[in-house]
């Protein structure tokens, strides 16, 4: 269970990214954020597993407090939360098989790694989650020879072998077209059914009502939206537009301001 | 949109009357524009015009140098280079545009300056056709000077193989300064050996407009139908080929290998150590041909033995500055080193010093290492591995400050600690360019090497330049093809090593 209590981040140019930010997420969810560009989403899934420090508040996963945690704490709780991005964030001059063993990362002798090498049991259990996502015939090209959306199945296979109780998924279908992107949900999907967590931050109405079970929506960092499985079911464009309502009309009425 | 780009255009102008704008510009060029409003515009002009101003006095004062006056050096100039005149008149013209531009922009209208632009460029540059003196009639006409070095440099291989010879000869020693009894022994024959004989072999020495005794050679048993060449020995064991009435004296074999040949004693100084006469001279007809296949050089041999040098040279600088640009570029590469204050300073700190030594040139670099430890390949390793380790140290700085964040916030996600986090996502994003630019940097080290040599720092650039000293065009042709092919297939593999690593 991971549980959100008044977490603020201030940027040091001031930037005010969360304010106040409290939510619980009950084991197996599926928690989609939404929110425009800039509303502290990624801030948000970024302050759960400390890449980003913040300023003020509490994520405690799993009774264990997240934000008082340090260096090996910090790596033990970091390697059961495993993450994809927007932008995949794929070494790509490694091998897609290099790229999914890194996952293993946290587990393994450090030393065995500086030279990159790992026991035949991880890379077994790599062969094992290539297989699982579909990517064993890619297992031996350069992550930067592939499309998005085999990128974005490394980066799911990379996090799947940190064996996640938790997954954060930092926009994972903004870089994609929408056929890829619904593949990618449904594996994420599958995932969730297997009794992972899943965060997730999207932008399309559709995706959302598809595959949330809970979604909460952020606007300049505050929670201004909680809704459940079937409220987010049943809500209209308008409503959903009502949450990035004001900002939306306001970027208009700039618009005609600045160009008269 | 249109209120937005006439707000982005005004700019604050001051009001004054066009004449008084005029007079401003024509008393200092661009002076009106200044005041007006249009400092940037006026600057320009008062800049370029200035400077024209200056170039022409200096041109004048340079061609009538011996004019002590103005008054007397002006005409003297104009007169001599008519070009002075064009200048003169574009300079006018400008003046004029540029006064008439400042009444223009007074009275508030569009500004016209294009054809101000124009004259200032042709008058630069017919200023710099005339002070790097350029001439396109000695380029032609002189082109027959430049034909004989340039051939020679173009194909030195004559000089960079040679076969050996040997002599095929018949020897007869000759008196000088000597008794009519006087008489040396004779060479015995030798059979199957080619001898000669003098008549007479006691004689007088050729002096200043006196010939000295006619010799006459007889030869028999030389190869036959070939030349024989007549060669002297003095009495110090100095040989020369011996001339007559102006040419070298040489014959040609009958076909029994016979011949017979006359010509008198060559004059020659008999130093004062050799004693008093009689003096033996030995009389030599020889015979050349070649033996064995083709040889290198000794100019090959060592153009070879010194390239070998410089590539070694430039790969050590290579090396040790591939060694230290790494932990210096670390500290340079700001998205490392603003963390803190001070470590902020030690970025600052090192950027300096790695422009200040980037910024000077091998070369000097090269002259400094030469007094410090001495001539040779050492002081060239030393020239090159400073300004190595400069513009290394900022280029691999710059490949560092670039890497994708992305891959290192992945890594750190899966919970990996520091030294992994550097070993999967920093070193696999910094080795392509790393590599590329160090191969990159041996590439010029091997050029540059050529040059640090040609000031003591070792390697082909001390021959090259030597040899182009001592006018020995061929021997320099050798060096220049072998850098020239050397440079050439240095890039070929930088080119394909570097696109195999980005």
């Amino acid at each position: 269970m991971l549980v959100v209590e008044n977490l603020t981040k201030i940027y040091p140019d001031g930037t005010k990214a969360l304010d106040n930010v409290s939510f619980t997420v009950e084991d197996g969810e599926f928690l989609i954020i939404i929110g425009l560009s800039g509303s502290g989403k990624s801030t948000l899934l970024r302050c759960i597993n400390r890449l980003i420090d913040p300023t003020e508040g509490r994520v405690t996963w799993d009774d264990q407090d997240v934000t008082a945690a340090s260096g090996p704490e910090l790596r033990r709780i970091r390697r059961e939360i495993g993450m994809i991005f927007q932008h995949f964030n794929l070494v790509k001059r490694l091998s897609v098989e290099q790229n999914v063993l890194s996952g293993r990362l946290g587990y393994v002798n450090p030393n065995m790694a500086l030279l990159q090498r790992f026991p035949a049991d991880v890379r077994d259990q790599a062969r094992a989650t290539m297989e699982q996502v579909g990517i064993s015939a890619l297992a031996h090209k350069r992550a930067d020879e592939l499309s998005g959306g085999q990128q974005q199945r490394v980066g799911i296979a990379r996090a799947l072998m940190q064996e996640p109780k938790m997954i954060l998924a930092d926009e994972p279908v903004s870089a994609l077209d929408p056929v890829l992107a619904h593949n990618i949900l449904q594996d994420l999907e599958g995932l969730n059914k297997q009794g992972i967590t899943v965060l997730c931050s999207l932008h399309y109405l559709d995706l959302v009502q598809r595959y949330a079970t809970r979604v909460i929506g952020l606007r300049e960092g505050k929670i201004v939206y909680r809704g459940s499985r079937e409220a987010i079911r049943a809500m209209t464009d308008e409503e959903f537009k009502d949450i990035y309502g004001e900002e939306a009309v306001r970027i208009e009425t700039g618009r005609s301001v600045s160009g008269g | 949109m249109a209120t937005r780009t006439v707000v982005r255009k005004e700019r604050r102008l001051r009001d004054i009357p066009p004449a008084l704008a005029g007079l401003l510009s024509f008393l200092v060029p661009g002076l009106g524009q200044i005041i007006i409003g249009y400092w940037e515009l006026g600057l320009f002009y008062a800049g370029s015009a200035l400077s024209l101003v200056g170039l022409i006095i200096w041109r004048i004062s340079v061609i009538a140098y011996k004019q002590e006056t103005w008054a007397e050096r002006i005409p003297v100039a104009f007169s001599r280079q008519g070009i002075l005149w064009v200048l003169a008149i574009a300079l006018a013209a400008l003046w004029v545009l540029i006064v008439v531009d400042a009444v223009r922009s007074a009275a508030r209208k569009r500004p016209r300056n294009q054809l101000g632009y124009v004259i200032i460029l042709a008058m630069f540059f017919l200023l710099g056709w005339q002070i790097v003196d350029i001439d396109l009639v000695k380029l032609v006409t002189e082109f027959g000077d430049a034909v004989p070095i340039i051939s020679r440099i173009a194909w030195p291989w004559p000089a960079a193989v040679f076969r050996e010879e040997v002599a095929f000869q018949g020897i007869e020693i000759i008196y000088s300064d000597c008794d009519p009894g006087d008489v040396p022994p004779a060479t015995p024959q030798v059979s199957g050996e080619p001898y000669i004989d003098v008549a007479p072999r006691c004689g007088e020495l050729s002096d200043y407009g006196v010939a000295g005794t006619l010799l006459t050679v007889h030869g028999s048993g030389f190869r036959p139908n070939e030349e024989v060449v007549i060669w002297w020995e003095d009495p110090i064991g100095k040989e020369f080929r011996v001339r007559y009435q102006g040419d070298f004296v040489t014959a040609v074999t009958d076909e029994n290998g016979a011949f017979a040949q006359e010509f008198a004693m060559p004059n020659l100084l008999i130093p004062p150590s050799a004693g008093e006469g009689p003096h033996a001279h030995i009389l030599k007809a020889r015979q050349t041909s070649f033996v064995g296949g083709l040889k290198p050089s000794k100019e090959l041999l060592l153009a070879i033995e010194k390239m070998v040098e410089t590539i070694f040279l430039g790969m050590m600088a290579t090396l040790f500055g591939v060694a230290l640009a790494i932990p210096v570029s670390f500290l340079a590469a700001r998205n490392l080193m603003s963390a803190s204050p001070v470590t902020l300073a030690i970025y600052y700190a090192t950027r300096f010093i790695l422009n200040i030594v980037r910024s000077i040139e091998p070369i000097i670099w090269a002259i400094i290492a030469t007094l410090w430890v001495g001539l040779g390949p050492f002081a060239g390793v030393i020239a090159l591995l400073f300004h190595t380790i400069a513009a290394l140290g900022k280029l691999y700085s710059e490949a560092i400050e670039s890497i994708d964040p992305g891959p290192i916030e992945a890594i750190n996600a899966v919970g990996a600690n520091w030294i992994q986090t550097v070993v999967y996502a920093v070193i696999p994003q910094i080795i392509p360019p790393f590599v590329s630019f160090t191969i990159y940097r041996w590439d010029i080290n091997i050029r540059m090497s050529t040059i640090i040599g040609a000031v003591g720092g070792g390697g082909i650039g001390f021959l090259l330049i030597q040899w182009i000293r001592l006018t020995d065009y061929r021997a320099a042709g050798i060096a220049v093809w072998f850098i020239a092919i050397t440079v050439a297939i240095l890039d070929l593999v930088s080119s394909k090593i570097r696109e195999r690593y980005v």
